[in-house]
């Protein structure tokens, strides 16, 4: 069964519809690209996957269960986060993956033995009783990914989890999103070609907020390999946009 | 479980600001000023002075505590974090509404040094010292219901509280604007006065519909609240 299923979701604001009957499925253990330029739609979408946002149609399912009429049983199954990596400046690190853990449902022993886990998959166990406003952009972000494996959820969602990092973070970052998907399903986006190229198995092409088509990619195994396949892909399928 | 690991996590950030202390510390000076003023030219062992003066400081200072309450937490993207976790809205809400009340409560709890003042020195009736407690802490709550409600709707904290203070202003003082309209107007805009329905507490005569009101207001605030966090 699949971890992730939209069927045709749609999202209106107003006037604008920012998701257009958009459907797929993310599969157990798979690495699942959003692609698209600014303003396609795939920070909407996975708002909507999160629960954040309600669908104007269409429904999505996280491992069965709808995340409207089922909200907070599906939110239990998600760990996400969100583009800006939002953290509570005032707390220490320890103090804010407890926090979140609580929410989650974790208490007593497991809590603690999921904190731990996490710190140490992240390689954060040195800033444990750090301020969280004194960290760095990377850190925080590690921090971030840190509060949504807590729980090993069943489905991971990132959003352009690479903003902001130095190269040598976007590659530990790739090697952390294969490892992830060892046990979860990861649904990532991102607007940069070869982040999604390098760690997806499957990506997804948006414009406009309509699905244009979903391409195997391979994953890590194309580290270095024809990049161009995807880019060319891309560039021919948003081109009406960029000449508008 | 939720409400009081959030309701930690409230108390926490409002005294991980200097708000809160700066809140505590100005309402204690100025109440403490006009007790001691009041008491040496007044000589009468009562505390209604005191009641009426906390509640306009609570009109003045509540904002300062609801006004990060929710702006802040959109600002910065953390609703986000709250609202994907397998929390319901309801819970937040009440969180915030819990701990802000702790702060108000404080507020509240640090005059009851003058009421024991007055029971070492003099023969207080203590009828209106409770009335006055139970419509300080019901005027309080209001407040900060509307307050709370005021800062769901916006991201920006400045904006939460500068709205408040006007919406608490004129919700005391409306009863001013009824007297110069004709019935039923005149008792429509008296009922939704602060100041009228708080009166008779501060002077020792309760009503079941001025406690009725307050419950009123708190619980359409707070359901407010919870409608501006509803998923769009």
């Amino acid at each position: 069964m699949a971890v992730l299923s939209l069927d045709r979701l749609s999202k209106r604001f107003g006037a604008r519809l920012a998701v257009d009957a958009v459907s797929f499925e993310v599969k157990p253990r798979e690495v699942f690209g959003l692609l698209g330029p600014n303003g396609s739609g795939k920070s909407t979408i996975l708002r909507l996957v999160t629960g954040y946002l309600r669908p104007t149609a269409g429904t999505v399912r996280v491992a069965g269960l709808d995340v409207v009429a089922s909200g907070t049983a599906a939110r239990r199954l998600i760990g996400y986060v969100p583009e800006s990596a939002p953290l509570y400046p005032h707390m220490r690190v320890g103090e804010f993956l407890a926090f979140m853990g609580r929410l989650r449902g974790l208490e007593g022993g497991r809590l603690r033995a999921a904190v731990e886990a996490a710190l140490e998959r992240l390689a954060l166990g040195s800033v444990r009783e750090v301020i969280i406003e004194r960290l760095s952009h990377g850190y925080r972000q590690r921090v971030s990914l840190a509060q949504a494996i807590l729980h090993q959820p069943e489905l991971l969602v990132l959003d352009e989890p690479s903003n902001g990092l130095d190269p040598r973070q976007i590659i530990e970052l790739r090697r952390l999103l294969r490892q992830l998907a060892q046990s979860s399903a990861v649904l990532v986006t991102s607007h940069i070609l070869s982040e999604i190229e390098r760690t997806a198995d499957r990506a997804a092409i948006l414009l406009d907020g309509r699905l244009l088509t979903v391409e195997q990619v391979g994953g890590g195994e194309t580290v270095a390999a024809p990049a161009s396949r995807l880019e060319t892909l891309f560039l021919d399928l948003t081109q009406t946009k960029a000449m508008r | 479980m939720n409400v009081a690991t959030l309701a930690v996590k409230e108390v926490r950030a409002l005294f991980a600001s200097p708000i809160a202390y700066a809140v505590l510390a100005v309402f204690i000076v100025l109440s403490g000023y006009t007790f001691t003023v009041t008491l040496f030219v007044s000589k009468q062992a009562t505390l209604v002075h005191i009641f009426f003066q906390s509640a306009v400081q609570l009109i003045l200072l509540v904002p300062l505590i609801t006004m990060r309450q929710f702006a802040e937490e959109r600002r910065s993207g953390t609703l986000e974090l709250l609202l994907t976790a397998p929390v319901h809205e309801v819970e937040i809400v009440a969180a915030k509404f819990i701990a802000s009340m702790l702060v108000m409560g404080m507020m509240a709890s640090l005059t009851l040094i003058y009421a024991a003042v007055l029971a070492v020195y003099g023969q207080p009736d203590w009828g209106p010292i409770y009335s006055g407690y139970l419509g300080l802490m019901l005027l309080g709550a209001a407040l900060l219901s509307i307050g709370l409600m005021i800062s769901a709707l916006t991201a920006n904290q400045i904006v939460a509280a500068v709205v408040s203070l006007g919406l608490f202003g004129l919700l005391w003082s409306i009863d001013t604007l009824a007297s110069l309209l004709p019935d039923p107007f005149e008792n429509w805009l008296i009922g939704l006065s602060l100041l009228a329905h708080f009166t008779p507490f501060a002077v020792g005569a309760m009503y079941v519909s001025d406690v009725g009101f307050f419950l009123s207001v708190i619980l359409l605030g707070l359901f407010l609240t919870v409608r501006a966090l509803a998923r769009g």
